[in-house]
């Protein structure tokens, strides 16, 4: 058991899982994700198909092995930083104390006459204290003997919180045009798009999109009504709007023997039956907002200029045709007439409530928290001793060994003390 | 407001020639004096560069880090920044020396670029781009400098005695210290960089962490980082490995910012 707990803690494991992941991570990105089979035998083969759909490359990320990995690193992250607690805290007190840094295990040591609290002063380390025996002492930066682990803890929390966010997240995603009400699958609740409305800048280049929504619930008889915006959700029901894209959509008008017959708003890419004979199909692929312009182009942030809808007909599910109408002309099918009017914007919506987000941004002000810590807070220990007529000073720094001695040379030798030896330069921070 | 800053970014694409052009000078004929020159000279065109930079934000009306021009000139002039950072702090004039072409390279991959202002769509409109791409360029100027500081390194292990080499590059414990302090840097703005895309990400998208493949790609980059501070910390693998990892993390430090984009398709593929 303590044997499994050492190599689950172990750094090689660490390193080991860390470059896994990495491999992992770099190669799933060059394998196009959540495509069908057929996808992949085109690009591939079938072979190559059949593999990735075997080993869930196409869904990586969601993979048995990637959380595999996953778990195994946050296993390894909380055993090492649960076996390495006592040591640590063991290590902050004895750094704290005057002999803990002793001339043999210092960094940089020197001697001389000179005054050693001007020596302190120079190494930015004001609070010096005086022990029993009359050595001065004075430490700094012992938060960060903390860093590593804070950092640690960071990544455990960002992890944990993405996780408990993919397993319990609720997600839905709601198009709508101006006026139209959609249901949100299983939530219950109903969605109005009031308003679509879009802000241009001089150039006619869209700045913003904003929706006006009503959220409705049917069950109780309540509503929220809200705004969202390209990088401004609206908060209704406890779940997030987010305005994630536009896209084309237009009303359609099927009159039968001149009378009408039925009025809808179609978005590009939905079908719509005639009410009166369901096998009679109508199906919108795509819409131009300024067919005479070239190239043709159906970008949702086009503004309308000349307008043209992309029809197809299906009869049985067999297509009869296909063709384009323009403004005012119209499709006639025996005793039905079928026309495309108002052109306008649908709006996308992304729809999440996921409950742990908080978490993972603390998570990750943790982690942020922890590096600054380990990077910027080198735990240093500085204390001098009266030998006769002078004093010996010494240091130590847990970090960064090179540069405090350097440091700390500097310093002695401009407040009147001159090298020992040439001092360990390791950190035993091992 | 951008022909003034066209013609002074062809003034700095100059100066970083010049600039690289007396670094070998320097090298070439040891004389140190010509180390302070450059010195001189990498700072009067780090001002100019900030000012181009300045001009392109006003002139373009947006942050100018937002397309491949203005990331790669930004992030040239990171390089410009962190390397004069270090080589004054360290003391260390050869740096300047080995970080100039890679500057140069920089710039004139974004002097291959289209300068072409365009409008920001939506979603490129909130104020957390700012943070995310500034903190960015840091993070890869960091990285950039880690990555020279590195090659250092390796090269270093080739020079015996005392000569120019010798007396100009510190010892290997010192520069491995230096490259060490420079990931330390580009790995906090690493982590910035994808704390501020994600919160954004979370507010554009309503997902703050999607496996786009440039968020992929960073991830890969924060990870092979984590790897070179854990390697270092074992005794026996400080120095040389942890080295090769610094110069492993700068090539997908590049293969996010370039590749990606070229090879990869995802949402971030407007910059
Ligand atoms: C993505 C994952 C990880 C990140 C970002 C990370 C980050 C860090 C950082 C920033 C440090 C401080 C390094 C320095 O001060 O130079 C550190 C130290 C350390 N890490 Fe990690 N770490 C990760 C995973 C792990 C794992 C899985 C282990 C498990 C064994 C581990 C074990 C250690 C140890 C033992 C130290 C030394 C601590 C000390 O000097 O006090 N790390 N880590």
């Amino acid at each position: 058991m303590k044997k499994i707990g050492k190599f689950l803690s172990s750094m090689p494991f660490a390193i080991t899982l860390l470059v896994l992941l990495a491999a992992a991570c770099a190669f799933s990105s060059t394998v196009s994700q959540g495509q069908a089979y057929e996808y992949y035998a085109a690009q591939y083969g079938e072979r190559t198909a059949g593999l990735i759909l075997a080993l869930h490359l196409d869904d990586a990320f969601h993979s048995w092995w990637f959380i595999g990995l996953s778990v195994f690193l946050c296993l390894n992250l909380l055993c090492c930083n649960l076996i390495r607690l006592p040591g640590l805290l063991k290590r902050v007190r004895t750094f704290a104390k005057p002999d803990g840094t002793t001339a043999s295990n210092a960094t940089a040591e020197a001697e001389g006459t000179g005054d050693p609290h001007r020596l302190f002063a120079a190494l930015h380390m004001p609070s010096v204290r005086e022990s029993e025996n009359g050595q001065l002492y004075a430490t700094g930066n012992r938060a960060g003997f903390w860093g590593a682990w804070v950092c640690h803890l960071g990544i455990l929390l960002l992890i944990l919180g993405f996780a408990l966010g993919q397993i319990t997240m609720k997600q839905y995603t709601v198009y709508a045009l101006p006026g139209q009400t959609k249901g949100m699958d299983d939530s219950g609740l109903q969605v109005t798009v009031d308003d679509l409305q879009i802000l241009r800048a001089e150039s006619g280049a869209v700045q913003q999109y904003t929706a006006e929504l009503t959220v409705l619930d049917p069950v109780n008889h309540t509503e929220e009504k809200g705004t969202t915006g390209v990088n401004a959700p609206a908060n209704l029901y406890g779940y997030k709007f987010f305005q994630n894209s536009v896209g084309w959509g237009a009303d359609v008008r099927v009159l039968k023997n001149g009378q009408e017959l039925q009025k809808e708003g179609l978005c590009v890419g939905e079908f719509f039956a005639i009410s009166d004979k369901p096998e009679l199909v109508i199906y919108f692929p795509a819409f131009y907002p300024d067919y005479s312009g070239e190239p043709k182009q159906s970008d949702p942030s086009l503004p309308v200029k000349d307008p043209a809808y992309l029809y197809q007909v299906y009869y049985q599910g067999q297509i009869l045709g296909m063709n384009v109408l323009k403004a005012g002309e119209e499709l006639t099918i025996d005793e039905y007439t079928v026309l495309f009017e108002n052109p306008r914007n649908y709006t996308l919506l992304a729809v999440k409530r996921d409950v742990f987000t908080w978490l993972v941004l603390l998570g990750g002000l943790v982690t942020l928290a922890g590096l600054v810590m380990a990077f910027w807070l080198q735990p240093r220990a500085v204390c001098a001793v009266k030998e006769g007529e002078n004093w010996h000073v010494f240091g130590r720094c847990q970090k960064g060994g090179v540069l405090f001695r350097e440091e700390f040379l500097k310093a002695a030798a401009e407040t009147g003390f001159t090298p020992c030896k040439s001092s360990d330069i390791e950190g035993d921070d091992a | 407001m951008l022909q003034a800053e066209n013609t002074l970014f062809t003034i700095v694409v100059i100066g970083y020639f010049i600039l690289t052009a007396l670094n070998f000078a320097f090298v070439i004929l040891k004389k140190d004096a010509l180390a302070k020159v450059a010195f001189g000279i990498q700072t009067g065109i780090f001002l100019l560069h900030t000012a181009a930079l300045v001009l392109r934000g006003i002139g373009a009306g947006h942050w100018p880090m937002t397309n491949q021009y203005e990331f790669a000139t930004s992030f040239a002039w990171a390089l410009c920044l962190v390397s004069l950072v270090f080589i004054r702090k360290y003391r260390f004039p050869v740096l300047g020396a080995f970080s100039s072409p890679l500057i140069l390279l920089m710039i004139g991959y974004a002097a291959m670029q289209s300068r072409e202002v365009k409008e920001l769509m939506p979603s490129l409109r909130s104020s957390w781009l700012a943070f995310h791409v500034s903190t960015a360029i840091i993070a890869y100027g960091s990285f950039g400098v880690a990555f020279v500081l590195s090659l250092i390194f390796l090269f270093r292990g080739r020079i015996k005695g005392e000569g120019f080499w010798g007396q100009h590059i510190p010892q290997p414990e010192k520069l491995d210290m230096i490259s060490y302090r420079s990931v330390c840097l580009g790995m906090l703005f690493l982590t910035l960089t994808i704390l501020t895309g994600a919160i954004w990400a979370e507010q554009a998208w309503g997902s703050y962490w999607s496996w786009d493949p440039k968020e992929t790609w960073s991830l890969v980059t924060w990870i092979i980082y984590a790897i070179y501070l854990h390697l270092r910390i074992r005794r026996g693998w400080r120095g040389k490995a942890a080295a090769w990892f610094a110069v492993i993390g700068f090539i997908c430090v590049i293969f996010t910012y370039i590749g990606v984009n070229t090879f990869l398709p995802g949402i971030h593929s407007y910059a």
